[in-house]
């Protein structure tokens, strides 16, 4: 009876997870087709005659209906072919996979910066809370969370590239170093260190140290709000004062023990910070010239090339969707009452 | 250690730290910073746009190639010398012994085949030779291959030849191919068009190494380059979209070339230390646009009096620097048979006075459509209020490209500030093509590549003095005829009235010899070498 139940709660998530991933293709598709951006135009440039412009217009299949449009992608991303970016004739899965580790990098890399920190500041913002260590750290939280993030890059930039010269500038790795490493996994830290270059390595961590900061501390400011608060409910529950008054320390009754009950909340804020950071740091991403799929993502969509943009729009779809269940998984984990 | 001396080590590690360490880029690999977005594809038949002229013209040679100096003239490329038929409808290219990349020798059968698969593929750089009646139809007639060393070009029309020449030292539809390579690489008979997207066959100084979309584009040097051999090894175009971001790395050393640099950044590194800026006339104007299709502007005398409230000198001098220099003529500086700018000047009381001439003498409410990027949102603002001057009230609209030049494809717009007009093809015909022609009005004729038919401007004498200006061989009958076509430009008042000239603007280290940018924007990058 109860695997009965379970397959079914099984098929019903996994049912809802597909009307999802379909009502978000629907809806790109749609805005994609209503947003003034002509992918023939893109091709065929402004001084183009009519007659080429219409072969353009034909080759893309742009003269059926769309919804014939929409059923025949569908039916290819059935069959797993996502179709071919306009913007550089490649498959868009193969572009897909060449920009990721790109993004997948420096967002982990900013989230343990972020979460350490937000995590970290929101304890100490909650312990002393309207003292004034907490409204120091609402002050720099706040600012993180309300400073354009492409101001503070370039603001930063020019701080910790232009005038000190101690991280190096946009792009993922100096120079001299492109092409120096074989791509094997397109994560430029692994392939420097697997190619046993740690000149490259070093020059990869020292451009991606700057952006990674600043996203890091700009998704900080969410966590540290969070942590904050989960902290505070915890504090304020009898058994914390037990624990103080069978003598632990305050350091003790923090980590040992309020801090394992918030542990559960923070694994889903912090996994949907890091889905944030995934889904593109567009500005940064423009900002340091980072090769990401923020930047792959907005510039198709600029010029209209809907193969490449709904593919990313499923991927941030499975990825939020992968996001949270981990996140249940992780309940599970954290909390023996879920189980 | 003393309390003291930990605080002076401190501060003098601080100080250390602090002290820029400027990396040159290598002395043998030039660094170039420029936008990527507009990227598409690397095959010379089926590019658009500024950019990829720049990368490919140092990747693919053409018979000849255009001056960087001199624009009405052609220099020698793979072509050592040429004839022209005694009767003006044939050209006769002699090749010099070359290679490309790949070590097959460059024939006169590359060439041909180059051209017709540009006529076949019928894409974006086809429409340069379309214009003089070349066709994929009539390719076989046109391009002829009597041996190795020669190529004959016949004039499907009667066109001067001169200007048949300048076109194939255009990058894109002149870019000579290596058949053999690409042939190989054919998929479906697409005659190589996606391998040619990611990889390269030309003969050029650099071969074409890697491309990677909004990232980079590596050109290494080609071993097999016929010219003298370049002093850099590799030429690395990174994506910069960033104007700052390129001026920092400029600023830092960490590029050699900044070519996509917004005004405000040229203007503060006009006084940064080892920092050279070049200023060229590059392809088309900024201009006032209005459609003939509103019966208002169908009256000369509206659109007269909108030439006198366009401040040019306050547009140029305040919102220009950078963008455009001052210039009233559809025919681009340097070009062959340019008059002198006519001097018209904002004159709102006689613009009034020509509106109620015209049965306006309250103005008149219309609407003027701007990109909403940097200039255009400046100069439509900047207009409104000199419009207002004259009693025409204007409400701006903004949008993409797509929404402010496909409402003018559409003929669905009133008035415009725009930028366009030719000039890649270093000739005057080039422009007027681009601004005045229009050999069918009709709204089914769609000749949307016109900016005459957008704007549905025809004029019967200008299209035959355009066309009889294009075939005119004799070199002061054509002189005459250009000055005859801008004199009845002046008086005839058509829709599109430039105020601007466009200017290429790049930043460069000052270690840089021989850096010259082409108006046309194949810039040859083979001739540049560090001084240090």
């Amino acid at each position: 009876m109860l695997t009965h139940s379970r397959t079914r709660g099984f098929a019903r998530q996994v049912g809802t997870i597909a009307v999802t991933l379909v009502g978000l293709l629907i809806l790109t598709f749609v805005i994609g087709r209503l947003m003034p951006a002509d992918p023939v135009r893109a091709i065929v440039g402004e001084e183009a005659t009519q007659d080429t412009y219409m072969q353009v217009y034909q080759e893309l299949g742009l003269d059926r209906p769309l919804p014939v449009q929409f059923l025949m992608y569908l039916r290819d991303v059935v069959t797993g072919d996502f179709g071919t970016s306009i913007r550089t004739g490649q498959p868009v899965i193969h572009d897909i996979a060449a920009v990721m580790p790109a993004t997948l990098e420096l967002a982990t890399l900013a989230i343990l910066i972020g979460a350490t920190l937000g995590i970290t500041m929101g304890v100490i913002a909650a312990v002393k809370k309207d003292r004034w260590p907490d409204q120091l750290i609402r002050v720099i939280s706040l600012a993180g969370h309300s400073m354009p993030i492409f101001w503070t890059g370039m603001i930063a930039l020019l701080i910790f590239y232009a005038w000190l010269g101690w991280v190096g500038g946009g792009g993922r790795i100096d120079d001299y170093f492109i092409g120096l490493v074989p791509e094997v996994t397109h994560f430029i830290l692994i392939d420097a260190a697997l190619a046993g270059e740690w000149e490259v390595f070093w020059s990869a961590l020292n451009h991606m140290i700057l952006p990674a900061s600043l996203l890091g501390y700009s998704s900080s400011a969410y966590i540290t709000r969070m942590t904050r608060s989960f902290m505070l409910d915890q504090i304020n529950q009898e058994y914390v004062t037990t624990a103080r008054v069978k003598g632990l320390s305050v350091r003790q009754t923090i980590w040992r023990h309020a801090f394992l009950n918030i542990r559960v909340q923070l694994v889903t804020i912090v996994a949907l910070a890091y889905g944030a950071l995934l889904e593109g740091a567009v500005l940064i991403e423009t900002v340091f010239s980072w090769p990401g799929f923020g930047q792959y993502l907005t510039s198709n969509l600029m010029i209209g090339d809907m193969n490449a943009v709904m593919t990313c729009v499923l991927l941030v779809g499975v990825i939020f969707i992968a996001l949270n269940l981990l996140s249940d998984v992780l309940y599970r984990v954290f909390d023996p009452r879920t189980r | 250690m003393t309390y003291q001396a930990r605080l002076r080590l401190t501060v003098a590690a601080l100080a250390l730290a602090a002290t820029p360490v400027l990396a040159d880029t290598p002395d043998n690999q030039l660094v170039v910073g420029f936008s990527m977005t507009n990227i598409l594809t690397l095959d010379p038949a089926a590019i658009t746009g500024k950019e990829t002229v720049q990368v490919l013209a140092n990747v693919y040679d053409g018979l000849v190639q255009l001056d960087p100096v001199n624009r009405s003239e052609v220099q020698p490329d793979l072509a050592e010398r040429w004839d022209v038929a005694e009767d003006g409808m044939s050209i006769t290219f002699h090749l010099r012994e070359a290679e490309f990349a790949s070590g097959n020798p460059v024939r006169a059968e590359d060439v041909v085949w180059s051209f017709k698969r540009l006529l076949t593929l019928n894409l974006a750089q086809a429409s340069f030779l379309k214009t003089y009646g070349f066709s994929a139809e009539g390719a076989d007639a046109a391009f002829a291959a009597p041996d190795e060393r020669t190529v004959v070009v016949t004039l499907p029309q009667k066109v001067n030849p001169q200007l048949i020449i300048a076109t194939l030292g255009i990058v894109g539809p002149g870019s000579v191919l290596d058949s053999v390579e690409v042939m190989e690489h054919e998929e479906n008979g697409d005659l190589g068009a996606a391998w040619l997207a990611q990889q390269s066959a030309g003969s050029a100084a650099f071969v074409l190494q890697q491309w990677q979309s909004n990232n980079l584009v590596l050109l290494a040097e080609n071993e097999n380059f016929w010219g003298e051999k370049p002093a850099m090894r590799r030429i690395v175009w990174r994506h910069i979209p960033e104007s700052q971001s390129q001026r920092l790395q400029l600023e830092r050393h960490d590029l050699d070339i900044a070519f996509q640099l917004a005004p405000a950044d040229l203007t503060a590194l006009q006084t940064a230390e080892g920092v050279k800026i070049q200023t060229t006339p590059s392809a088309g104007f900024y201009y006032l646009a209005m459609s003939m299709a509103d019966e208002r502007f169908q009256d000369a005398k509206v659109r007269e009096a909108m030439r006198y409230l366009i401040d040019y000198k306050g547009l140029n001098e305040a919102i220009l620097p950078f963008y455009g220099t001052e210039h009233q003529r559809p025919i681009s500086g340097g070009f062959f048979g340019l008059l002198e700018d006519p001097g018209y000047a904002f004159d709102p009381e006689k613009a009034k006075a020509l509106l109620a001439e015209a049965g306006y003498p309250d103005g008149m409410d219309v609407t003027l459509r701007a990109l909403s990027d940097d200039p255009f949102l400046n100069l439509a603002t900047a207009m409104q209020a000199t419009l207002a001057q004259g009693g025409v009230r204007a409400e701006v609209i903004t949008g993409s490209g797509d929404q402010i030049y496909g409402a003018m494809r559409e003929r669905k717009f009133e008035m415009l500030v725009g930028r366009g007009g030719g000039g890649q093809l270093p000739d005057p015909d080039s422009n007027m093509r681009a601004l005045i022609y229009n050999p069918d009005n009709s709204a089914e004729a769609r000749l949307t590549n016109f900016q005459g038919w957008r704007t549905s401007f025809y004029d019967e004498e200008l299209n035959r003095l355009i066309d009889a200006a294009a075939s005119e061989v004799d070199v002061e009958a054509r002189r005459q005829m250009y000055a005859d076509i801008q004199n009845r430009i002046d008086e005839v008042v058509p829709p599109i009235l430039p105020f601007s000239e466009v200017v290429t603007s790049a930043g460069y280290r000052d270690d840089l010899e021989g850096f010259v940018v082409n108006p046309s924007w194949s810039t040859d990058l083979s001739t540049v070498s560090k001084n240090r």
